[in-house]
C-alpha cells in the first residue's frame, strides 16, 4: 500500500511549495495539518501544494485545505492547488471546492497568483 | 456478469481504511458498475467507515467494521455494520461550502459526500447489538417508484 509522504521546499517571494504523495484521508490529514499549522506558525501563508501524486483524497483530507485557506487569506496569502490528479480533482468538484481555491498548472503559474 | 458477494472486517482504526478501499475497488471492478463511478463509490464507503470510527466508536473503544458487498447487474449494494454507539447522521445538514471555509470548519462532510454519491443511504441503529448502514448505488440509474 502507498505511503504517505509530504515535501517542502521554499521559493522566490516567500512561497512554500508543497508536495504531497499518496493518500490523505482520514487516517494521514492530522500530519498534512501539523505541515500547515507550522508552517503559519512560521509566517507563510503563501503555499503552492502539488497534488499531482495525490491518489486519493477523502473529505478529512480536503477539509485540512478548507480550514485553512481562510487563515491564508486573512494573512495576505493563499493556499494555490496545483495539478490535482482526477480523482483528487473529482472530490474538489463534489464539494464544490473548484471555485472556492485557486488552482494552477505549474509553479510559475501559482507565483503569478501570488503577485 | 457482474454478480458480485464478499466482506471485509477491520477493527476500528484508520489506518486499515486502505484495506477498505482496496477491497471496495475490486468488488467495484468485478461488478457491473462503470469505472467512471470507482472514484466515487470508495469515497462513499471510506467517509461511512471513517465515520463509524470517529463517532460511533469515538476514535477510543475497539470494536469490528463489517463491510459487506453484494452487487446484481442491476445495483450495487454496501452493507456496513458496527456495534459502537448511536450517532445523528440525519442532523447534518447539506453543507454552504462558503460558510465552511468562512468558519474555518474541517469536517461534517462525509455524510454530505455519501448521499451526493449514492442512490439510497439508509442507516439503522441498534445501540450496543448492532448499527447497519446500508449504501446502494442502481447500475444504469435509479427505477422509477411504481405508480399507485
Amino acid at each position: 500500500m502507498a505511503e504517505f509522504h509530504i515535501q517542502t521546499k521554499k521559493l522566490n517571494n516567500n512561497v512554500t511549495f508543497i508536495a504531497v504523495q499518496g493518500f490523505l484521508d482520514a487516517h494521514t490529514f492530522e500530519e498534512m495539518e501539523k505541515t500547515i499549522n507550522d508552517l503559519f506558525d512560521g509566517g507563510t501563508y503563501r503555499l503552492v501544494v502539488d497534488l499531482s501524486k495525490l491518489d486519493y483524497i477523502s473529505s478529512a483530507g480536503a477539509g485540512v485545505f478548507i480550514g485553512a485557506i481562510g487563515t491564508a487569506q486573512e494573512n495576505e496569502g493563499n493556499i494555490v492547488l496545483m495539478k490535482p490528479s482526477p480523482n483528487v480533482k473529482e472530490v474538489f468538484d463534489l464539494l464544490g471546492l473548484s471555485q472556492i481555491f485557486p488552482f494552477a498548472n505549474d509553479v510559475e503559474g501559482a507565483q503569478k497568483l501570488f503577485s | 456478469m457482474g454478480e458480485v458477494h464478499d466482506r471485509i472486517v477491520i477493527t476500528n482504526d484508520t489506518k486499515f481504511l486502505g484495506f477498505v478501499r482496496e477491497f471496495m475497488s475490486r468488488m467495484i471492478r468485478q461488478s457491473a458498475l462503470s469505472r467512471e463511478d470507482e472514484n466515487k463509490i470508495i469515497l462513499a464507503v471510506d467517509e461511512a467507515v471513517a465515520n463509524i470510527i470517529e463517532h460511533a466508536y469515538e476514535n477510543q473503544r475497539e470494536g469490528t467494521i463489517d463491510v459487506e458487498c453484494l452487487a446484481d447487474p442491476q445495483k450495487f449494494v454496501v452493507t456496513i455494520r458496527d456495534s459502537g454507539q448511536q450517532f445523528s447522521p440525519e442532523a447534518i445538514e447539506t453543507p454552504d461550502m462558503g460558510s465552511h471555509v468562512k468558519s474555518k470548519k474541517k469536517k461534517g462532510l462525509g455524510i454530505y459526500l455519501m448521499r451526493l454519491i449514492m442512490d439510497e443511504v439508509r442507516y439503522t441503529f441498534r445501540e450496543g447489538i448492532q448499527n447497519e448502514l446500508v449504501l446502494v448505488k442502481y447500475i444504469g440509474g435509479k427505477p422509477k417508484a411504481p405508480h399507485a
